[in-house]
């Protein structure tokens, strides 16, 4: 082949550019020689990345809370400086991207485990991502962290080194039928009856579907059970059957898009159920309560984190500062169990005084470590047997002036709940 | 359910299918004129949805008043998109149906793809308008302004088009469609009379999106919601026929409203695709079409 006039010059200019990424890679390998390399799987590139984009943020805020020296954050490893009982060593974090798909996560946990050496893995976001990283890290016998996926199954699998900080759809679920007994209790006006409404996908049937027990255990009779085309032009006929149900709370499972169009719907047709408490996911965006303004107000939903906790948990102004300097954005419900995955992890590998595997495990086996330790709203941190955190009480949140308020439990509760049921 | 529940599930039905109506009539005219269905004709929709939110963005202006502009400036993209792109595609020889299912097709993607980087992904809508949550009564029976609004939008919009129809310009359109080389011989620019009438099929669904973006969410997949809709209300009401296109959206409207409201709603498309192949087996040209 012969040279042409431009493909010297484009050699040597990729020739420098190679040799300037090397250098980089090298340095950054240097001055980060005796750490405590972890591995992070999440989406930081196409679906979901933008969720994955704001976990990469929270763990770094809460790597920068346990490495670097500064004034004393009152919870676990808030002291900052390194790992006391490992002379001062620093946590490194590695991230991968899984591109949202569970066999890139799955290479990519791979790659962290054999050729970066991590001594564990927290992720993932998507329960689909967290099933394939966490066979892999069983594999290895590496510990896998699931900071925020929350389908119950990946727990259910008999894995020896899954354990998830977060709650799981069950315990959510629980949480919104605990506050319905509370609150009749304490009212006097408990609720009579249910309506569901959820989209036609894995998310609408598994959120229903657990809804559908705990109701019929609590003997609340379901007077509408609306599976809906996800995505539809138009859910008016919807809201007219909601309507026409009349029940005392509604349980809407859907994505932002579709919780916009349904609370428009019922709104147009004059009708306004007395409670609305959501599972999450649309019902709690950004994009919801600025498109549906004041028809939100009273809308309930579940939630792992209370921002507004902050006398229960005094930890967060500092956290949650140190984390929108990062991102230009306040912790949320998955930014802050991310950030608290790194934390029990961080603990369990003090407590161990070694990053050997087995050493790791028995730590984190043995984690107890009381909410108020951390910034979530949880009574605290202790695994079961299948590596379900057990003490990872959610709350239930209502918007009340316009931003979501913490309302239940009364431990950690800001506001009293608005309540219109039998009213 | 009562008598009144029914009414106001048909009243629901009826406003939305106008809106399918206004949509599928643009995509209709496009197809009876030059034989091309335009793929990216839901993301045309979006783009009316994004101008209207821009608009009031940048200078307050209700989505009402919008409308007329949103037409006109989705009138000249059809126009620029029919000399750019089109034009073209009519006139390759080798493939030719191919070559303009591409063309469309990569425009809705290009467009998608561009609106998501401009706009970012997440949901918007028009925070407040003079119509929002103000609903009217009709005995029993609810009406929402926006949507009673984009209805009577609809509906004044298929006057116009029934007009525009009539007119000098319309025979002509008429011409081309019937024969495409013989009109030339008598004086007509077919090339003209083709960017025309593209520009009217576009500017018909700006005046959709501009409605729709009063009451509805906007993101850059929008469009694909009503896409599918669109194609099935131009194939039951005929090729090309706008007083079939208008019934056709109505009856989809209703029919969506009344299996969503009497069966389940995760089947409410069902109903309409029945009715769909139902029409195929009876009537293949479509309730309106001309037979071939």
């Amino acid at each position: 082949m012969r040279w042409r006039p431009g493909g010297r010059v484009r050699f040597f200019a990729a020739l420098v550019l190679s040799g300037f990424l090397l250098a980089q890679s090298m340095a950054a390998r240097a001055a980060d020689a005796p750490d405590i390399p972890i591995g992070a799987v999440f989406p930081l590139t196409g679906n979901g990345s933008e969720v994955g984009l704001d976990a990469k943020a929270a763990l770094e805020t809460e790597a920068e809370i346990i490495n670097t020296p500064h004034p004393p954050i009152p919870m676990l490893l808030g002291a900052g400086g390194g790992l006391p009982h490992l002379g001062g060593a620093k946590v490194r974090l590695i991230f991968a991207d899984s591109q949202n798909d569970p066999q890139k996560a799955r290479a990519e946990a791979e790659r962290l485990i054999t050729q970066e050496h991590v001594v564990a893995i927290i992720g993932s976001y998507t329960s689909a991502t967290a099933a394939t990283i966490s066979q892999v890290a069983d594999r290895y016998e590496i510990p896998y962290i699931s900071s925020d996926n929350s389908s119950p199954s990946l727990s259910a699998r008999g894995l020896k080194w899954f354990f998830r900080t977060s709650p799981h759809d069950v315990m959510f679920t629980q949480a919104m039928f605990d506050f319905f007994d509370w609150i009749g209790k304490k009212t006097g006006r408990p609720p009579k009856s249910l309506a569901l409404i959820y989209e036609d996908s894995i998310f609408g049937a598994d959120s229903s579907r657990v809804q559908k027990e705990m109701a019929a255990a609590a003997h609340l009779p379901i007077v509408a059970d609306i599976r809906y085309r996800a995505n539809s032009p138009s859910l008016s006929a919807e809201a007219e059957r909601l309507r026409a149900a009349h029940a005392d709370v509604l349980m809407p499972s859907s994505y932002t898009n579709d919780a916009i169009l349904l609370m428009r719907a019922m709104h147009e047709l004059g009708y306004q159920p007395p409670a609305i408490m959501a599972q999450d996911a649309g019902f709690v965006q950004k994009a919801f309560l600025d498109a549906v303004g004041p028809l939100a107000e009273g809308v309930m939903s579940r939630s792992a984190f209370a921002l507004d906790a902050v006398a229960a948990r005094p930890a967060i102004p500092a956290v949650n500062q140190r984390y929108r300097a990062r991102s230009g954005k306040d912790l949320n419900d998955l930014t802050g169990r991310e950030l608290t995955a790194l934390q029990v992890l961080a603990d369990a590998i003090d407590r161990a005084g070694s990053t050997d595997h087995e050493k790791l495990r028995a730590a984190l086996r043995a984690t107890d470590i009381d909410g108020k330790q951390t910034i979530m709203p949880w009574q605290g941190v202790r695994f079961d047997e299948t590596g379900q955190n057990v003490e990872a009480t959610p709350v239930i949140q209502q918007v009340i002036g316009g931003a979501y308020v913490t309302v239940f439990p009364p431990e950690v509760a800001t506001h009293a709940p608005l309540w219109h049921v039998g009213e | 359910m009562s008598a009144a529940d029914l009414a106001q599930v048909a009243a629901s039905g009826l406003l939305i299918g106008l809106l399918y109506a206004l949509i599928a009539a643009g995509l209709s005219l496009i197809f009876g004129l030059m034989d091309v269905v335009n793929f990216a004709h839901g993301e045309l929709l979006m783009l009316a949805m994004y101008a209207t939110f821009l608009l009031n963005r940048a200078a307050g202006l209700d989505p009402l008043l919008a409308t007329p502009l949103i037409a006109l400036f989705l009138f000249a993209l059809g126009l620029v998109l029919y000399r750019g792109l089109m034009a073209r595609a009519l006139t390759v020889t080798v493939n030719r149906g191919m070559v303009q299912i591409f063309i469309t097709f990569g425009l809705a993607i290009f467009l998608r793809g561009a609106a998501q980087f401009a706009f970012g992904a997440e949901f918007r809508s028009i925070p407040k308008s003079w119509l929002a949550n103000e609903s009217a009564r009709l005995g029993p029976v609810i009406l929402p302004w926006p949507q009673l609004a984009a209805g009577l939008i609809a509906f004044l919009a298929f006057l116009l088009l029934f007009l525009v129809l009539r007119s000098e310009f319309g025979r002509a359109l008429e011409a081309t469609r019937e024969d495409r080389e013989a009109v030339a011989l008598i004086g007509i620019d077919r090339e003209r009379i083709f960017a025309l009438g593209f520009g009217l099929g576009t500017g018909a669904v700006g005046i959709a999106g501009a409605a729709l973006a009063a009451f509805y969410y906007i993101s850059p997949d929008v469009g694909a919601n009503f896409a599918l809709i669109a194609y099935v209300t131009v194939a039951l009401g005929g090729f090309g026929s706008l007083a079939g296109a208008l019934l056709a959206g109505i009856l989809i409207g209703e029919v969506e409203a009344f299996t969503a409201f009497l069966l389940t709603p995760s089947l409410k498309q069902l109903g309409m695709f029945a009715l769909y192949v139902a029409v195929l087996a009876l009537r293949p040209q479509g309730l309106f079409g001309a037979r071939q």
